[in-house]
């Protein structure tokens, strides 16, 4: 469905994305995570064509963004954390508007998405007068109105109250249940993408540092021991490796082998656990020192 | 093309939204009544009709709606409506630029190319209606105030000083103001290119406006005299010749195909410039 192939942007001599490649299936929830200035927005722009890339191209359903931009986004809609709408305008004329862009929309379409996102009641009143959560749907109904097969949400749940993101998560589960859409989420609020998506990408200063599924990552165990000094020459030999408390083991490796050898080295092994992996640890584990 | 009159319609509605538009309308009325007023003091009155008693015709006859009407547009034209074109133009990229409608803009499967052409016909379709609506209230104030009459038109700087009875007059005024729109699609064209870059609509209207009072001033300085004709105002003064006894149409034409050159020329950069940009947060 989406295909990033090298793509590499610079900022005034500074590398803000640095040959990322990866690619997305149909029909799956995909999130982008990182720090703020990890490459995510620049990311984004580059997908919809906002963003020259200095090198390598994006593809949305086969379509190359840098070759034929209204193409490739001819099945795509997109939000951003602060949506821009024309505040003179009312709901409904801003839609108008943004769908006249890419054609014409019947009526009942336009009142499909708005019951969809729970917007109808409030949509000829002018946008100056919406709330942040009210805005946030609003872009989501002009995202969805021309029927697109893939979506971009760009921290979607910015701003919101906890139950607009509850909300927003149901929304995106059901766009993608319902009506079969592939989603590419950005967002800081990590137990939101926990829920939702089911792989992820984490950039770090522009380069893509793990792509995949966080959950089927390499099963780590905690230990405790009386002694680490010994443990670490123990686990050295056993190609093990300690982060804190917890160990990760090669291929092949038994967590019950392990102990065995701690304790053949004299070291006393009080805990064993496995080590319960959050999305906020692992993400946490791959982009600081 | 359907799809592109979807697009022109969505523009066009947008920009007719917006309040600004219909108070821009409205504040030109009470300017032109204002200038109105000016011209019916006394000591203007009096040197008008001097002006035209020294040329041996009768004031009463040539101090009328249509000759008003004229001194309103040139002066609402030169004094008011140039700002507010470099306003409104100034503001069609970068206004969106800065308030993030673009990036939602590109969002859809739309080219870039398609959206800049679509906004610069909808910016000078509304410099043309502007000027056209400033030309007939001026007129029609001039009418109520003064009633029909012949035309009087003096302009030193293009070499005019021509009387008219009132139908050819008139037919001249009708004439004027469709290529007095044109002149002004030069100012909408610099503003709208200025916007393309990567800088503040406020930006666009002050280098805008500065460019045209520096070519007014430049112009006005007597070493320049021999290359007058070059200037951008003077092209664009072209419009006022159609008041000559014989209108010189060679010259006429000459001028407004530099200035559709000079139109084309800013389009193509302004393209250029929001072609290559990347639109970010």
């Amino acid at each position: 469905m989406v295909r990033l192939e090298r793509l590499s942007k610079s900022w005034r001599g500074c590398k803000a994305l640095d040959s990322l490649s990866l690619e997305i299936a149909k029909g799956e929830i995909f999130g982008l995570l990182g720090h703020n200035g990890a490459g995510k927005s620049t990311t984004f722009g580059m997908m919809l064509g906002h963003v020259h890339p200095d090198e390598g191209d994006a593809f949305i359903d086969g379509h190359s963004v840098t070759q034929n931009r209204p193409r490739a986004l001819e099945k795509v809609g997109a939000i951003f954390e602060t949506p821009s709408f024309y505040d003179y305008m009312s709901g409904w004329q801003n839609l108008r508007f943004f769908v006249s862009l890419s054609g014409a929309v019947s009526r009942e379409r336009m009142q499909d998405v708005l019951r969809l996102v729970g917007l109808e009641k409030r949509i000829n009143d002018p946008v100056r007068t919406y709330s942040h959560g009210m805005r946030q749907r609003l872009a989501l109904a002009q995202a969805l109105l021309p029927d697109p097969d893939f979506i971009l949400l760009d921290e979607p749940t910015e701003g919101l109250d906890p139950q607009g993101i509850r909300e927003m998560r149901e929304m995106i589960l059901r766009l993608r249940d319902e009506h079969g859409l592939t989603i590419l989420l950005s967002s800081h609020l990590l137990s939101e993408v926990e829920q939702l998506c089911d792989r992820v990408a984490i950039l770090h200063q522009g380069r893509l540092m793990y792509c995949g599924n966080w959950r089927d990552a390499r099963p780590e165990w905690e230990l405790e021991v009386d002694a680490w000094e010994v443990a670490d020459r123990v686990l050295a030999m056993l190609k093990v490796v300690r982060t804190d408390s917890h160990v990760a083991l090669p291929d092949g490796l038994e967590i019950a082998d392990v102990v065995a050898a701690l304790v053949r080295g004299g070291v006393r092994v009080s805990r064993v656990q496995p080590y319960e992996r959050t999305l906020e640890n692992f993400y946490l584990e791959r982009t600081t020192g | 093309m359907t799809l592109f009159w979807l697009q022109l319609r969505g523009e066009t509605r947008k920009l007719f939204a917006r309040k600004r538009t219909f108070i821009g309308f409205g504040a030109f009325l009470v300017f032109e009544i204002v200038v109105l007023f000016l011209l019916r003091l006394p000591p203007v009155q009096r040197s008008l009709s001097g002006a035209i008693e020294r040329m041996g015709y009768d004031p009463t006859q040539y101090l009328s709606g249509l000759t008003l009407g004229l001194l309103i547009v040139a002066w609402t034209v030169f004094l008011l409506e140039a700002l507010f074109l470099a306003l409104v133009a100034g503001d069609v990229v970068s206004k969106e630029v800065e308030d993030g409608t673009l990036r939602m803009m590109l969002c859809r499967p739309i080219s870039r190319t398609r959206i800049l052409t679509v906004k610069v016909i909808v910016a000078l379709l509304y410099t043309i209606v502007l000027t056209l609506f400033v030309g007939l209230t001026a007129l029609a104030v001039g009418l109520l105030n003064s009633g029909p009459g012949g035309l009087f038109v003096v302009d030193p700087p293009a070499g005019i000083f021509s009387f008219h009875d009132f139908w050819p007059g008139l037919t001249r005024y009708a004439i004027a103001l469709p290529l007095l729109a044109l002149s002004l699609c030069t100012v909408t064209l610099l503003a709208f290119c200025l916007s393309c870059f990567n800088m503040k609509p406020a930006a666009a209207t002050i280098i805008t406006l500065s460019l045209l009072f520096a070519d007014v001033i430049v112009r006005s300085v007597p070493f320049f005299e021999g290359i007058r004709g070059w200037f951008l105002t003077t092209k664009m003064s072209a419009w006022i010749q159609v008041f000559q006894a014989r209108v010189p149409w060679e010259m006429m034409v000459e001028s407004y195909v530099f200035l559709l050159a000079i139109n084309v020329t800013l389009f193509v950069i302004g393209w250029a410039v929001f072609e290559r940009r990347d639109f970010k947060s």
